[in-house]
């Protein structure tokens, strides 16, 4: 590329993104579906549903982009429901939107809804009288992790495209692929490694590949240096004062540290936590890691329905403290009774 | 006479000396010693807080104090001190009078420093900061609450004094002496009554005394329940915090509640903040923590579904759930300090970072087309660890995703300055680049025009979108 390019540089997700579907080079039986729409120029409402980092948002923009060509983004409305979740939303920008007069050459206008599944019951009752008044006009294009949590009547309206995991080899061969273009040096261990610690999701993948990248070399050591240093010392700081040293208050400094300067959500720490509990590093019993993590779940819920982070984090931090006294009062008993 | 008649009978009874300041033995200990670290010249904090529930004897232990020792009490109210400029005037008169006469010595008495308010009186807080620092006299300051996150400053650079809450028998043995001074017959059951309703403010139970007093020229317990109406009294938040902790009844630990103007939602991060220092053992803490967070399930609830009826339940299990969970016996009553809520501490102080992060977030995310929350958990750390790691890197990405400098040092600290640096250098190389090339490479010109081409297009689209919502 040009000399623009050796200056200023982008985030890799945001570079290598397919722009069109024909550049697209997974999910085959759902690109060719869609591609099918384009030539006909006429679609029903869709619903893609599917694991993060599957190529969902990639695909919407990427069949608007094919349908309307280079301004595509004049003919949709996109709105993420994980930032506007609420009623009004889909009373004043979405209907607005939809009902308005279509343009000339188009066959529809495409409203994209990002994570949908976020959307409250009532803003999804709202929608759902949207797809049916304003469809002649305007056509709609749900993205959802967990389609289960799209109403029913919802979903009957949507032709539903399910987005399959990445194969390990598909994402490999793709970061390679940006290697390559960004002639930086790796090994396939350390691909192998991104996608291990990236769980199949290609857009967190891309986010560590750059970073690794950055880092010199991606291979094994630096991956690992990446997640490493993208999850805080603290969060395992969290476990061992609760379990090991009994000390809520430090904990609970922590966790505030944690929120505040890392500007990490509740969600976010339970997930953290969840990977920090099943690891060889905290010798703790077995069946307590299970315990743990069926608690972690239950605040997860909780936080999920709108409670208070640091509240219900607390919560949590309490249960630690008492799951580790009580570890410690069980190997200190043993030796009670043989003293006897 | 008569002009003495007409004084308050709080004025016309204050003490007068030092053993007259009912009970406050140890609060009357630490200022004396105070004083007199000043008389001789080598005080370890130039300034004093006395704060304490009102009608605690603050102001009046100040008062006795300069008459027995024979110090000027200049004396200020909260009115007084509104503007910076009025604490500067005082500040350098004292000064200077100081200096002139050189013996006696003055106190510098500011009441109420907790009804500053700290935005109307920009520049009041500081300037009473800078009078303890430079002042030559005592500065004693007199709050009821002195854990005002605004006081926090003050808080450091003062010697806290504590002023307990009188018991009833402190009050009412007051209030027999001012009856038989003032000849008034009045019953046991009148006294009673009015000392139980003062909770301990001996100003207004004297004021109390005054109003069935002086008008009925006796005192009887149905012309004092008939005239007096109780007196609803906002108990300061560390007293209700304490009373819903150690409460042994459900009904103390929910009636408390209702003694406190604090709205249910602040309320929760107090007894938050404060159960750890009363729930010491893991159980209790367990316990109360499950508690807390049904109440704060309950407020969500609120949230979600608009039903504020909902509230009580949440008040229930904050306040009765709570402190029916703290069992231990060793430390359910035992006396420990709280603390004011570091959380609301904690948000004001990071206000302008959080907002950063924010704005960051929101730009990667329309960068990577997703949402705010991901691009905070997913896209962030991992440019922390670039900007961390390699500096000439970084402020390639800052020039091409267009990062603000705050952004930039938000998103290293230890690399911040010299990537602004470096991106500033290539923003400017890019300039130089462009221009230079205006007759030359043409596909440079052509790149360039794209970027720029498109990256205006997506304005136009969004500001179209915004001008379509708009109309």
């Amino acid at each position: 590329m040009g000399a623009q390019s050796a200056l200023a540089e982008l985030l890799w997700a945001e570079k290598y993104r397919p722009r069109s579907l024909q550049e697209m080079v997974n999910q085959e039986d759902v690109v060719r579906r869609l591609q099918v729409f384009v030539k006909e120029r006429n679609m029903p409402h869709l619903l893609f549903a599917g694991p993060p980092g599957t190529g969902k948002t990639t695909a919407a923009h990427a069949l608007a982009h094919d349908l309307y060509g280079e301004d595509y983004r004049m003919y949709m409305l996109e709105l993420n429901a994980s930032d506007e979740r609420g009623i009004d939303v889909i009373r004043t920008k979405v209907k607005e939107f939809a009902r308005s007069k279509l343009p000339v050459n188009v066959p529809f206008k495409v409203v994209l809804l990002d994570e949908a599944d976020n959307m409250t019951a009532d803003a999804q009752q709202a929608l759902r009288r949207l797809m049916e008044m304003y469809v002649d006009v305007t056509r709609f294009i749900l993205i959802a992790n967990y389609p289960s949590k799209i109403i029913e009547p919802i979903q009957s309206r949507c032709a539903v495209f399910r987005f399959t995991a990445i194969k390990k080899e598909d994402v490999v061969s793709r970061l390679k692929w940006i290697c390559d273009h960004e002639k930086v040096s790796y090994d396939d261990k350390g691909l192998e490694a991104i996608f291990d610690v990236s769980g199949g999701d290609m857009r967190r993948a891309i986010n560590i590949l750059q970073a690794a990248a950055a880092l010199g070399e991606v291979n094994v050591s630096n991956v690992y240096k990446v997640v490493g240093l993208a999850t805080p010392a603290e969060v395992r700081a969290l476990l061992k004062s609760t379990l090991f040293e009994g000390d809520f208050t430090k904990a609970r400094d922590v966790l505030r540290k944690l929120m505040v300067t890392y500007g990490l959500s509740g969600v976010d720490l339970v997930k953290q936590l969840h990977r920090e509990v099943f690891s060889s590093e905290f010798a703790i019993p077995e069946e307590m890691r299970v315990e743990i993590a069926d608690y972690l779940g239950e605040i997860q819920f909780r936080l999920v329905e709108g409670a208070d982070d640091e509240i219900q984090l607390s919560a949590l931090l309490a249960k630690l403290v008492l799951l580790g006294r009580n570890l410690r009062q069980a190997t200190a008993q043993p030796s009670k009774p043989s003293k006897r | 006479m008569s002009a003495e008649r007409k004084l308050p009978w709080v004025v016309k009874y204050r003490p007068r000396k030092i053993d007259e300041v009912v009970n406050q033995e140890e609060a009357k200990k630490l200022f004396l010693t105070w004083i007199d670290s000043w008389i001789r010249g080598k005080p370890e904090k130039k300034a004093a807080l006395l704060y304490g529930p009102p009608g605690s004897g603050k102001t009046s232990l100040v008062e006795a104090v300069a008459q027995e020792k024979g110090l000027e009490l200049i004396e200020m109210n909260a009115s007084d001190y509104r503007r910076s400029t009025d604490i500067e005037k005082i500040a350098k008169t004292t000064a200077r009078i100081g200096s002139l006469l050189g013996v006696k010595r003055k106190i510098i008495l500011l009441d109420e420093v907790d009804g500053i308010s700290a935005t109307a009186d920009k520049g009041a807080l500081d300037s009473i900061l800078d009078l303890i620092e430079g002042t030559q006299h005592p500065v004693v300051l007199v709050a009821n609450d002195p854990w005002d996150p605004k006081l926090r400053d003050l808080r450091e650079s003062c010697l806290m004094i504590e002023f307990r809450r009188l018991t009833k028998t402190d009050v009412k043995k007051v209030l027999r002496d001012i009856c038989a001074k003032e000849k008034l017959t009045c019953e046991d059951d009148a006294i009673d009554f009015i000392a139980e309703r003062a909770e301990g403010d001996l100003r207004s139970a004297i004021n109390d005394l005054e109003a069935v007093g002086e008008g009925f020229g006796k005192v009887t317990a149905t012309l004092a329940k008939s005239l007096l109406r109780a007196r609803d009294r906002e108990l300061n938040a560390f007293d209700v915090v304490r009373r819903i902790l150690i409460a042994k009844y459900a009904w103390q630990a929910r009636e408390a509640s209702n003694q406190t103007d604090l709205a249910p939602d602040e309320l929760i991060l107090w007894i938050h903040e404060n159960i750890p220092k009363q729930a010491q053992d893991p159980e209790d803490l367990w316990r109360a923590y499950e508690s807390l967070s049904r109440a704060d399930i309950y407020f969500s609830r609120i949230v979600r579904t608009g039903s504020w009826d909902l509230l009580v339940y949440a008040v229930d299990m904050m306040t009765a759930g709570v402190a029916l969970s703290i069992r231990n016996p060793q430390y359910k009553f035992k006396w420990v300090k709280y603390s004011f809520p570091e959380r609301i501490r904690l948000l004001s102080k990071t206000r302008e970072a959080r907002q950063i992060r924010e704005d960051l977030a929101k730009l990667l995310a329309s960068h990577l087309k997703c949402s705010i929350s991901l691009a905070k958990s997913d896209a962030i750390p991992f440019l922390k660890v670039i900007f961390d790691s390699n500096p000439e890197y970084a402020a390639r990405l800052a020039l091409g995703l267009n990062l603000s400098d705050s952004m930039i040092k938000y998103l290293s600290e230890k690399n911040g300055d010299k990537i602004v640096t470096l991106t500033e250098k290539l923003r400017q190389e890019l300039r130089k680049m462009v221009s230079a090339q205006k007759g030359g490479s043409q596909t440079a010109v052509r790149q360039k025009r794209t970027v720029e081409a498109e990256r205006k297009k997506d304005e136009k689209s969004s500001k179209g979108l915004e001008g379509f919502f708009k109309k």
